[in-house]
């Protein structure tokens, strides 16, 4: 049965997700000001020092919950997460190793902590124009790495990482990718400095490089680069989901300065009785709405197929899309409406514009994300519409 | 708990609706602009679907089913689908807020096989018109209210036996029940529209007209006018989704079939980033439609989530509907296709506050 209430459960873990935020959100600022990332390495930030994790709620809940993956972006959207105020819970990399990894495999690298590397400098999102190489030397049994990979994240924390590297031809002329663990300490892998950036100045992202590094054959997962759609297949909508939260921050603070100014919404109201800024406001929360209401469908449609499922992928791009399109209007307008003053750092309404133009970007930008929904409607194939 | 999985009778409903529109509707929609007339043929076979008849009785009663049934319509065409969503504007309205004895009187004539029109008469004609700033006004004068007024693009008003006119009483919206035989109600002749034609969208006079205060919606009670405006929301924009989709579908083969410098226009990336925009904002228009219907459904507070649902729907029906025409180029302009039809539907659906309910 159609049905949008949210469960006791819901409720009660968005009310944990929305006090960690509000209290983030007292040093938000303080953070902003820090011009580069500070991963959070030892436990807790004290901001919530003595509180529950939202995530570890979420997982610990007895009441009737939407489910893990529904209720997990109902959470995301209560605010802007302002920064970390956790360590990050599964890092990427850890789970790639324990999802497709050997037994063996699994028990020499599944317990660190190891990040993901995709992002080259000339290859953000297209992986066919990769350029890390991974060259097998049957001598010593090992793989030697080349490369330069950037944007990734927390690369400063943790033990090392499992790096996407393309191996040598195949007798089609095919390059398969590799997903290689590659661990800290290393000869010839370096960490560059973290990148300093316009906004979520929390979150680390750096680069590194890789000179004929040599790592032990066993260190290749191998199942190559498909599988690591399922992880972004069920990552992505919640980054979307994190994404409205932002938009739900810069959206509430707009309401109530407008509304102290003597602009305040009536949905009741038609076209022609609203002010610009009131009818502003309403276009916004809607396209904030659609973007809810694409990504629940998503989450959804992924707790009744199973994570695994490939029969949920275009509504994850439609999901990222959305937010994409949504954060980047919504922050925009919102800056818009407010005028001069919210581009003051007295408030925090400037930081959410920065920091959610990421959400159209990471994971995969808007564009890929439609050329993905158009070939699925459209019938086409890669190769065939690019 | 958060689902989208619709219910066994909604999947029929869905399933029943879709098959009605495409064989029955989808033919006609031409003519039918043509005409400026919806034939009463065809209003009976949409009258047989059941869909008004349901709500006329207690138990049957569902905006989310009568959402996902004007969406199928809509996909077909726009214009029969608010002539049902109309009528049912009027029957939902007395089913949720009529006095027992209302109901008693007026449902069972919409529970029939016969097509029966009625509509809720909001919109006003006059430029910068607004639902929460009405003209019409209705006075208490003893056991009657004396009502004055102008209403303005009323559906198939000259088929109507009733309007649930809404008209400021004592400085707050009130629903009159209104039967078209009232002294004093006249209705002009339709003037036509860029839209929705077959509609004979008209105007409708109320001059010293007595109604009864036992005719006012709820009686004593009164009624919920913004429930009424929520459910006119919630039916638009089903039907906007309904349109938009219906838009879509017909460009997709198009675009592959046309060929221009030598690759099928699909394979160009702005008509196909274009395509995925045009599916995203359907899906989410149903979503938020569906949200809408189940608040009401529920008796939830609904007012913002209609609001929200039929701004969207209004916003982006013209989106898709702009660059649907465009990606057809001239052919797009021609009457040869449905598209020119269906751009000015678009617009006429998206400005029709009121003239609907789920």
């Amino acid at each position: 049965m159609v049905d949008f209430s949210l469960t006791e459960g819901d409720l009660k873990l968005m009310e944990v997700m929305r006090a960690e935020r509000l209290r983030a959100r007292t040093i938000a600022r303080e953070i902003d000001r820090i011009p580069e990332s500070q991963p959070l390495t030892d436990g807790d930030h004290p901001i919530v020092a003595g509180t529950i994790a939202p995530y570890a709620a979420l997982a610990q809940e007895k009441a009737p919950i939407s489910g893990l993956a529904v209720t997990e972006c109902l959470m995301q959207t209560v605010g802007a997460p302002e920064f970390n105020t956790r360590p990050a819970p599964s890092p990427s990399g850890t789970w790639i190793v324990n999802e497709l990894g050997s037994e063996e495999q699994k028990k020499a690298y599944g317990h660190l902590w190891l990040v993901f590397g995709v992002s080259e400098p000339i290859a953000g999102s297209d992986p066919s124009a990769m350029i890390s190489t991974a060259k097998y030397d049957p001598e010593t049994d090992e793989y030697v790495l080349n490369g330069e990979k950037t944007f990734i994240s927390n690369i400063d924390l943790g033990d090392g990482v499992v790096v996407i590297v393309k191996g040598e031809p195949d007798a089609d002329g095919k390059r398969p990718f590799y997903n290689v663990v590659l661990l800290k300490g290393t000869p010839g892998f370096e960490i560059g400095q973290p990148w300093r950036k316009l906004g979520t100045r929390y979150h680390n992202l750096g680069s590194f490089s890789m000179v004929d590094v040599r790592v032990p054959a066993m260190n290749v997962l191998g199942n190559g680069f498909v599988n690591i759609q399922t992880r972004l297949n069920v990552n992505r909508p919640v980054q979307s989901a994190l994404g409205l939260g932002m938009c739900r921050s810069i959206l509430d603070f707009t309401h109530g300065k407008l509304a102290e100014a003597g602009d305040e919404v009536d949905y009741a109201k038609g076209r022609s009785s609203r002010s610009f800024a009131e009818d502003k406001l309403i276009r916004m929360e809607a396209l904030w709405e659609a973007t809810w209401g694409v990504i629940m469908q998503c989450k959804w449609l992924e707790q009744q197929l199973g994570q695994l499922s490939k029969g949920f992928q275009t509504q994850v791009a439609m999901a990222k899309t959305m937010s994409g399109k949504a954060t980047r209007q919504i922050t925009q307008g919102c800056l818009e409406l407010l005028g001069a003053e919210g581009i003051s750092e007295e408030y925090l309404a400037e930081k959410y514009f920065r920091d959610a133009r990421i959400i159209d970007i990471y994971e995969g930008p808007g564009e890929i994300h439609r050329l993905a929904i158009a070939r699925k409607l459209l019938g086409y194939r890669k190769g065939e519409l690019d | 708990m958060i689902s989208y999985e619709l219910t066994e009778e909604q999947q029929i409903v869905q399933s029943t609706m879709a098959e009605f529109a495409r064989e029955e509707l989808f033919p006609q929609t031409r003519r039918l602009d043509d005409d400026a007339a919806i034939d009463t043929e065809l209003l009976a076979k949409l009258w047989s679907t059941g869909i008004v008849q349901m709500q006329a009785e207690a138990e049957g009663r569902s905006p989310v089913t009568n959402a996902i049934a004007l969406e199928e319509l809509g996909a077909a065409d726009a214009t029969l689908a608010l002539a049902i969503a109309s009528t049912l504007g009027f029957v939902g309205a007395i089913a949720d807020q009529g006095s027992a004895r209302q109901r008693e009187e007026l449902l069972p004539a919409f529970a029939g096989d016969a097509f029966q029109a009625a509509a809720v008469a909001v919109l006003e004609p006059s430029f910068g018109f607004d639902v929460s700033r009405l003209s019409a006004k209705a006075s208490r004068d003893g056991d009657n209210y004396i009502l004055n007024g102008r209403k303005a693009m009323v559906p198939m008003a000259s088929q109507c036996s009733h309007f649930l006119v809404i008209a400021e009483s004592d400085g707050v919206a009130d629903a009159l029940i209104v039967p078209r035989d009232t002294p004093g109600v006249s209705i002009a002749e339709p003037k036509g529209t860029l839209g929705l034609r077959a509609l004979e969208l008209a105007e409708v006079t109320f001059e010293n007209v007595t109604v009864p205060a036992a005719m006012r919606l709820g009686e004593d009670k009164g009624a919920d006018v913004q429930q009424i405006i929520d459910g006119a929301r919630i039916a638009l924009a089903a039907i906007m989704t309904g349109l938009g989709r219906g838009i879509r579908d017909y460009v997709i083969p198009y675009v592959k079939d046309r060929i221009v410098h030598g690759t099928p226009l699909a394979k160009k990336q702005f008509i196909a980033f274009t395509i995925a925009d045009i599916h995203m904002d359907v899906e989410a228009m149903r979503w938020m439609t569906w949200k809408a219907a189940w608040a009401l459904e529920e008796r939830q507070p609904v007012t913002q989530q209609a609001q929200l649902a039929f701004t969207y729907a209004g916003q982006q029906i013209i989106f898709i509907a702009d660059h649907g025409l465009q990606m057809l180029g001239g052919h797009g302009f021609t009457k040869g296709h449905p598209v020119e039809l269906w751009y000015r539907n678009a617009r006429a659906i998206s400005v029709l506050e009121g003239a609907a309910g789920v």
